[in-house]
């Protein structure tokens, strides 16, 4: 059980269609999730968006099929397009969009058909319960807090019992504790209801701490699908490495020989990047990245650590204070090519840089990513 | 003199009843398809429901006598299958009142209906409810000031109303002879203490709407 998604939708400027020329932006898709939790990441401008509405038949596609649980949403081939209706889905957006006229109990109630008054009673009851909102049923939404708000909207989506619950950046418009304690709150409903819930997120945080799946969009596909740790540390392309954090990717890799059986040497203008071993047939330029976080820096005149293998002396050009940790551009002496590296405040605290000061920054083999 | 104030007063109201009732509905439903629907023509239907808006009222009443006369397109067909003549009557100034003060319903509705948004109708067909449904329901409760606007716009228009009513209803008294015209008439005639009398019952009326409606419409909290 669960969806299976596998369609395109093509988007025309004005009435370029008539004239036969090429669609303007198309969004062609294909994946998979089972009763889990599988987060839609991406840029805004990405499609997701376009892919949860054409779920909930908002939206139609232009071909390809749509089946959830067995029961075919969309298929172009046999003509079956079932109405928003007819597909039983919770849809939550991102600005809730309660129904201002009504309170919260009708708010709820509303999905709810061929009921008697108490047993829609009965069901509301239990929706306010599994989303800890007792008491607020006779409130109207513009009395709610953000947060309450979309406790609303999600009591609201999950009352008929839907076989799948699409949540379209639900989170995105509220401060971050309210955030956090959502999040775990919807990954707890998830494990209840044992349901697909298909969530929509641009934030990289957010994709990974709720994620049972990523399933990574750029410009209208899908490119990479995978666990968390997956998709974070082993980024398929450049798009994907950018969207997980890789701050530093550079596209003049060069192949230039095996050094052991567990080691590559690839040459970057005049550097020497070492990296793990990969198979590769192309002589081509290829693009390679390394995470802020697995950059070390260390001061060139005290520090006495080991250098990884690949370390080159370089300058301090910037510093900037995250709060938790320090981005740190450094530049290297050999042609001038800025890193970033991210620095946790204790680490920084011990090295004692400043800006303009001599550094010396090194990585790993094995963190250093390879997009064939 | 009691007569000739009675009279234009009930069938004025009479007329702008019946007719605001028309626009009510008819309206709201020509600015709910216009606002959330899309076909061949659709700037075709707008032009010609606004058209009234910005022709004269003597031309709209033309066009009028010439559809709804006994040699008119759809006056004939009404004699011959009924025996029904329309014009001169105070049916007639219905007709008349309704194709002017539909525009300012439909502009009206249609801007309230396109304010209110998409994504609690969408939300509403999700939780398995019809578009008929959702309509009544979520958008036209949503639009409801706006709604109550047109009507109330459409009511004053209807009661003032004079032009295409003349051409159409003419100015017979006991049966056509609304206010607007016996007002006029009573001028024409020098008789300045009906013509008086006859105005201030007008704007008293007017005051009197204005104030409850914005009453209404205020102790509305969306």
């Amino acid at each position: 059980m669960g969806i299976k998604v596998d369609f395109r939708k093509r988007f025309y400027k004005n009435n370029e269609r008539k004239k036969g020329k090429d669609p303007s932006f198309t969004v062609d898709v294909n994946f998979e999730a089972g009763n889990e939790l599988a987060v839609l990441f991406g840029q805004s401008g990405s499609g997701k968006t376009t892919t949860l509405r054409c779920i909930a038949g908002l939206e139609k596609p232009s071909g390809g099929k749509i089946t959830v649980n067995g029961t075919v949403y969309f298929d172009c081939h046999k003509a079956i397009d079932l109405p928003p209706q007819k597909r039983s889905l919770g849809y939550v957006f991102q600005n809730y969009a309660l129904f201002p006229h009504m309170d919260v109990k009708k708010n709820i109630t509303y999905g709810l058909k061929g009921m008697t008054d108490q047993e829609k009673e009965n069901r509301m009851r239990q929706m306010l319960h599994l989303l800890h909102i007792e008491g607020l049923e006779d409130y109207y939404p513009s009395q709610l807090s953000g947060g309450q708000k979309q406790r609303v909207a999600l009591a609201r989506a999950l009352a008929p019992g839907p076989d799948i619950l699409l949540l379209d950046e639900p989170f995105s418009a509220l401060d971050m504790i309210v955030r956090m304690k959502l999040r775990e709150r919807i990954k707890l409903i998830q494990k209840e209801l044992n349901i697909p819930v298909l969530f929509i997120t641009h934030n990289p945080v957010e994709a990974f701490t709720l994620g049972d799946k990523i399933i990574v969009f750029h410009e209208g596909k899908v490119q990479q699908t995978g666990t968390p740790e997956e998709v974070f540390y082993q980024p398929k392309n450049r798009h994907v490495a950018e969207l997980v954090g890789v701050n530093n990717i550079f596209d003049d890799a060069v192949f230039a020989s095996h050094i052991d059986k567990d080691r590559t040497l690839f040459k970057a203008g005049e550097l020497e990047i070492i990296t793990r071993h990969i198979e590769i047939k192309t002589d081509k330029r290829i693009s390679w990245g390394i995470r802020p976080e697995n950059i070390t820096l260390l001061n060139s005149d005290k520090d006495n650590r080991e250098l990884y293998e690949n370390h080159f002396s370089g300058k301090v050009i910037s510093i900037v204070n995250k709060g938790a940790s320090k981005l740190i551009a450094v530049r290297s002496n050999k042609e001038r090519r800025v890193l970033i590296s991210e620095v946790s405040n204790k680490a920084y605290e011990e090295l004692n840089l400043f800006h303009g000061c001599n550094c010396t920054f090194s990585f790993a083999s094995r963190d250093v990513l390879i997009f064939v | 003199m009691l007569e000739q104030i009675w009279f234009p007063l009930y069938i004025t109201l009479k007329i702008s009843l019946v007719s605001s009732l028309i626009v009510a509905i008819l309206g709201t439903l020509i600015a709910y398809i216009l606002a959330r629907k899309e076909f061949m023509g659709k700037w075709l239907v707008d032009v010609l429901v606004t058209l009234p808006m910005v022709l004269p009222p003597t031309v709209t009443g033309y066009m009028l006598v010439v559809l709804l006369g006994k040699n008119g397109i759809l006056g004939k067909v009404l004699f011959d299958l009924t025996g029904i003549r329309l014009l001169f009557t105070w049916q007639a100034a219905v007709i008349a009142a309704f194709v002017v003060s539909l525009p300012l319903m439909v502009k009206t509705t249609t801007a309230a209906i396109e304010a209110v948004d998409r994504e609690l109708e969408y939300v509403a067909y999700t939780l398995g409810r019809s578009e008929l449904e959702t309509a009544f329901f979520i958008t036209l409760p949503l639009a409801k000031k706006g709604i109550l606007a047109g009507i109330v716009l459409s009511f004053a228009r209807a009661v003032g109303e004079f032009g295409a009513t003349l051409m159409v209803a003419g100015n017979i008294p006991g049966r056509t002879n609304t206010m607007a015209i016996s007002i006029y008439s009573a001028f024409q005639g020098g008789n300045s203490e009906l013509a008086n009398t006859l105005v201030i019952i007008l704007v008293l009326m007017s005051l009197i709407s204005m104030a409850i409606t914005t009453r209404l419409v205020n102790s509305w909290k969306i």
